[in-house]
């Protein structure tokens, strides 16, 4: 963080640290730790060890941005950015708590504070983040793209995201997340707040594309004002364990908040998404779409939620989690729960989990396409329904590319 | 004189254990064309299937060589690169792969190196025109929303661009109206040649008044039980499988 933090940010700091001093220790037995160990995200406190032999940070990703950021370990890097519209900012979030006070006050820890392990793990230890603004109206052509980095130098690092869209504004902000393998163990906490006002459109791509090694947990949460678009895009590809709990506020009627998934775990890589979205108001619209292919050892877990208080009626709400085990071994669970208290209101779930069709394979085999080809193929067209609503075409060569690499 | 494109000899096949072929003989020289007539559950698919390569039908028995390599030693795409075409009675749906990326695949699979854009994109074109097939087909998802009609088109497309030395046609007929079966049999016979032998799989005569066959054989409780020249599908015409012991008299498509 800058050195001159205001004062409110620090006394948040400091409330953060008492808080998880304060809160009950995770044991594994609460409901939603039931299918990752808290102890593998090492949410308790103290900074674990570095790893055994770090390694340089890898290079960012090519493609045509508006704005870089670089986090290595945490700490705020190069900074580029390629005429960004009048009034939007792209800047590091530890400096903009005091170049760009009152915005980023009035907002952060606003959607995701310290009132849990996690959250408070965040708050306390976060140095620098992505802090994206993007003023009344304006349009953000290219995306923005925040690469979290970790090298093995430290046990931990930290990313903090937060993204205002005013009216009518529009952007795509990516949070990537990567690391080359590691020799041992290392520790990540992100957290992401987006706020999307009135008529606004955001797409956020969270890329965890981590090394072996990482062990991940995070959080997205999005606010969608009235007439708002919001995508919350989430591809996990990479890292040991990863844990990543999105949710979606749907705070104004005409709101269109999807929360769109894609993993592809192998090895004995663990995934768990939780995936939630919360009708805050009337005549809303939102869609959970989670789709995850599994291999090897793997294991996936989805829990997703629809949740309608009182006094959402017309809400529109959707959730589907598909899964495609590529092999005996492999291992995938899903949870879809409703929590309705609104009459009136479309609702639908629906989880599933299914072989690799064999019948698929050999058609592909019979025209010449190799086994593996085939598998790959099957895969990427699996993917293809989620794919097909996320605007971020480049996202497709990149899943395209790690199913090639992934698929046995 | 050259080796026979297809030569099967006492071919025993099993599906999950269960005997279907009990003993197969069955040469195609190079080329030419036979027809596999016989009623429902003689075992003519499971041959198609078995020559395919598909995993669930077991040879237990008896050899199949396909120009002189054994089949059962190659894995279904190794016998579809080396020229061995099956198209399908009911073609596969994948969702999410769309017809121009599958097209792409195997075209390059099939030859072994990349065709290059254009070059594959007037292949297209011209064996779309040849079939009636929808271009616009290139970019919906493989089999998935096809007519039974388009479903056959594309398959006979697929052997257009793929080329193969040998075509199973398993029931292609089945479920095509007349139209459908006509621009589907011109475009059999447009490929037809001393480069494309064809075992075409059928339950009636109809196909064979468009694709005329050199050899007819019948299939009866998986065995070869007759063979014979043209005649002998005009012979099935009239009576039927009754002289093989079927029930089934009359074999006019409903």
């Amino acid at each position: 963080m800058a050195s001159a933090a205001p004062a409110w940010a620090e006394e948040a700091r400091q409330a953060a640290g008492q808080a998880l001093q304060a809160l009950p220790g995770l044991t594994g037995r609460e409901e939603d730790w039931r299918f990752t160990p808290p102890e593998d995200l090492a949410l308790a406190g103290p900074e674990p060890g570095p790893a055994a032999a770090p390694v340089d940070a890898p290079v960012p990703a090519p493609g045509h941005r508006s704005a870089r950021l670089a986090f290595a370990d945490g700490a705020a890097g190069r900074a580029e950015a390629a005429g960004l519209p009048e009034g939007v900012v792209v800047a590091d979030l530890g400096d903009a708590l005091s170049s760009h006070e009152a915005l980023v006050r009035e907002r952060l820890y606003a959607l995701a504070g310290f009132e849990d392990r996690p959250g408070a793990l965040n708050a306390a230890g976060w140095e620098s983040g992505t802090f994206v603004y993007v003023p009344r109206g304006v349009e953000v052509e290219l995306p923005v793209e925040a690469v979290l980095s970790a090298t093995g130098a430290r046990g931990r690092v930290f990313g903090r995201t937060l993204v205002v869209v005013e009216e009518g504004a529009k952007a795509t902000v990516i949070d990537r997340f990567t690391s080359p393998a590691l020799a041992s163990a290392v520790h990540a906490s992100s957290v992401a707040e987006l706020f999307v006002a009135e008529g606004g459109e955001l797409e956020h791509v969270s890329f965890v594309d981590w090394g072996a090694g990482m062990r991940h947990h995070a959080v997205v949460r999005a606010a969608a004002g009235k007439d708002a678009k919001v995508r919350s895009v989430v591809v996990t590809l990479g890292g040991d364990v990863v844990r990543v709990e999105p949710t979606l506020y749907v705070r104004g009627s005409g709101a269109d908040a999807r929360a769109l998934g894609l993993y592809f775990a192998a090895g004995d890589q663990h995934f768990e998404h939780r995936v939630v979205s919360r009708h805050e108001a009337p005549q809303a619209y939102s869609n959970l779409l989670y789709k995850g292919a599994i291999q090897d050892a793997a294991h996936t877990v989805f829990f997703g939620n629809l949740v309608v208080p009182p006094g959402a009626p017309g809400t529109d709400a959707y959730q589907t989690n598909r899964n495609l085990v590529l092999n005996e071994g492999a291992r995938a669970d899903t949870i879809p729960f409703l929590e309705i208290e609104t009459a009136e209101v479309k609702c639908s779930h629906a989880g599933a989990v299914g072989r690799v069709d064999d019948e698929q394979v050999f058609y592909l085999q019979a025209r010449g396409v190799p086994e593996r080809e085939a598998k790959q193929l099957i895969v990427y067209g699996f993917f293809q329904e989620v794919l097909d609503q996320i605007g971020f075409a480049e996202l497709r060569e990149e899943l395209d590319a790690a199913v090639a690499r992934k698929v046995r | 004189m050259a080796d026979p494109i297809l030569q099967i000899k006492g071919l025993e096949v099993a599906v999950e254990d269960t005997p279907i072929l009990k003993g197969v003989d069955l040469t195609v020289p190079q080329g030419e064309v036979h027809a596999l007539m016989g009623p429902n559950g003689s075992g003519k698919s499971t041959l198609a299937y078995a020559l395919a390569g598909h995993p669930r039908y077991e040879i237990t028995a008896g050899e199949v060589l396909f120009a002189g390599q054994d089949l059962a030693e190659m894995e279904a795409d190794e016998r579809a690169r080396a020229g061995l075409f099956l198209a399908m009675q009911y073609p596969v749906e994948v969702p999410g792969v769309s017809v121009m990326n599958f097209l792409r695949t195997a075209v390059n699979a099939a030859r072994g190196e990349e065709v290059p854009v254009r070059e594959f994109a007037k292949l297209f074109r011209e064996a779309s025109k040849q079939l009636e097939f929808d271009p616009s087909f290139a970019d919906r998802y493989l089999n998935e929303g096809f007519s039974g009609g388009e479903k056959k088109r594309h398959e006979i497309l697929q052997m257009a661009l793929l080329k193969p030395r040998f075509a199973i046609l398993d029931e292609t007929d089945s479920g095509l109206d007349i139209d459908a079966l006509r621009i589907v049999s011109e475009g059999v016979n447009h490929l037809r040649g001393p480069g494309l032998g064809v075992l075409i799989i059928t339950h009636y005569t109809r196909i064979l008044r468009y694709i005329k066959p050199d050899v007819v054989h019948v299939m009866y409780e998986g065995r070869i039980a007759k063979t014979g020249g043209p005649e002998l599908a005009e012979h099935l015409e009239e009576k039927g499988y009754v002289e093989f012991g079927s029930a089934e008299a009359a074999l006019a498509p409903r």
